[in-house]
């Protein structure tokens, strides 16, 4: 589904992501962790083409993006992106937010957007809230409005910037519980996340970064209890997992 | 105690003046208006044209931004009087409107720029996740945000250009200033005249800021 091969990335002189390769199949759950600093956020950004990579290719469904060439709007719709920091469009009502994106871009007719993007807010709890301002929800339910404007895409994939970082944590379970049911319809996620909780209960794969370089690829079972990499053992333990 | 003198011949002159006042005040108001509107599309333009990814485009705007503020509004006035006049016959009023508008849209293209740049990145991304296309964000997304937050100076630069709208008397346009100077003159009554005119800017002023804070309020009250 999303596959990133000799991927390097600089800021200036800093080399962030010192050639990545990667593959996420369909329906998979990949989980990226890493220190700060360890380039997950920006590989995540890059396989959305928020950041443009200096070296290297990104396939997303068997096709190879050229990002010189391409119509990365196009590339992108495809491809879901949740935030750290939600980014809810506050001058838009929660419906109206979730409708944007499939109004603009797929140019769909307006009731059949309203129809489908009302289920949508249904699935992630939020029925209640589709005529209220985005100032006016708590961190997790914005959170779900921005899964739920995702979803309205229908994308092939969707991707996690750190979901749950900026919640006050008795919000945090809501979120995860959101992701969780995606994960179990089958979506095909990469998360980066610290929550190593649900690294080890949702995960397929737990991919380490360091340094811009992928250390550790492996089941959450290996990852979490049999490591052998030095780093990861450390990792581990400064998460206390 | 007998009232004193100025408040009597103030009054007198208010009595005689008031009617052609109340023309020339509308003259004021359409004049300002249509420099708004020119300022306002020229200001969105140039605003656009600044932070856009080409240096051409970019140094169309920073020129004609530089010309305009460095140079006084009343040359301005002038110089486009001449110019256009030179070429095409054009009323005063028009020209004066023209130059007023084309003066107004280097100072608001400014205020566009900074308030779309101080637009959340977050938001254009988000909206570049979703497919949408950098057009698409900045005329769905970005700007109707920024144009909130223009809202305050933007009414101020308005403000400015209704006050400065008296310059265009220089090009002879009976407006406000022009009238009183031309009633000043014939009257000899000049401190009463003038006390009258910057009267009626004052009430101008007064009720556009009326009107701009009801705005802000029903703004603010909205989101």
């Amino acid at each position: 589904m999303i596959k990133a091969n000799n991927v390097h990335k600089y800021f200036g002189k800093l080399e962030v992501l010192k050639g990545i390769d990667m593959e996420v199949h369909p329906g998979e759950v990949v989980v990226l962790v890493g220190v700060s600093g360890s380039g997950k956020s920006t590989l995540l950004r890059c396989l959305n083409f928020l950041e443009l990579t200096n070296e290297g290719t990104i396939t997303i469904d068997g096709k190879k993006v050229n990002q010189k060439k391409d119509n990365l709007a196009k590339v992108r719709a495809e491809v879901g992106m949740v935030f750290q920091h939600f980014n809810l469009f506050p001058h838009k009502t929660v419906l109206e937010n979730v409708m944007e994106a499939p109004l603009m871009v797929k140019k769909m007719e307006k009731s059949k957007v309203k129809t489908m993007a009302l289920d949508i807010l249904e699935k992630v709890g939020l029925s209640d809230k589709a005529d209220v301002y985005p100032n006016k929800l708590s961190g997790g339910q914005k959170q779900r409005v921005a899964i739920a404007r995702a979803l309205a895409m229908e994308p092939k994939a969707l991707l996690f910037d750190e979901p749950t970082s900026a919640l006050d944590p008795e919000l945090v379970g809501e979120v995860l519980q959101v992701m969780k049911d995606l994960a179990n319809e089958g979506m095909t996620m990469v998360v980066v996340t610290h929550e190593m909780k649900f690294a080890k209960e949702v995960a397929d794969r737990v991919i380490m970064l360091n340094e811009g370089v992928i250390i550790e690829d492996a089941d959450p079972d290996t990852f979490f209890n049999h490591s052998k990499n030095e780093r990861t053992r450390q990792f581990l333990e400064m998460v206390n997992v | 105690m007998p009232v004193p003198e100025i408040f009597v011949t103030f009054y007198e002159v208010f009595m005689q003046t008031y009617k052609g006042f109340l023309k020339a005040g509308l003259l004021t108001i359409e004049i300002t208006a249509i420099a708004v509107v020119i300022g306002t599309v020229l200001g969105v333009i140039f605003a656009l044209m600044k932070i856009s990814n080409s240096k051409i485009l970019q140094t169309i705007a920073n020129l004609y931004i530089t010309l305009i503020r460095g140079t006084p509004l009343i040359v301005q006035i002038m110089f486009l009087y001449f110019g256009i006049t030179s070429i095409i016959v054009l009323e005063n009023f028009w020209a004066g409107a023209i130059a007023l508008g084309i003066h107004n849209g280097a100072y608001i293209a400014e205020i566009f720029r900074g308030s779309i740049q101080g637009i959340d990145r977050g938001q254009r991304e988000a909206s570049l996740a979703l497919g949408m296309n950098s057009s698409q964000t900045m005329r769905r997304i970005v700007f109707p945000q920024a144009l909130r937050r223009a809202i305050p100076p933007l009414g101020n630069q308005f403000i400015i250009t209704l006050k400065d709208s008296s310059l265009v008397y220089v090009i002879g346009v009976s407006e406000l200033f022009g009238l009183a100077n031309r009633v000043a003159a014939s009257n000899f009554k000049q401190f009463e005249t003038f006390l009258v005119v910057g009267l009626y800017y004052l009430i101008l002023v007064l009720i556009f800021t009326a009107l701009l804070k009801w705005y802000e309020n029903k703004l603010d009250v909205d989101k």
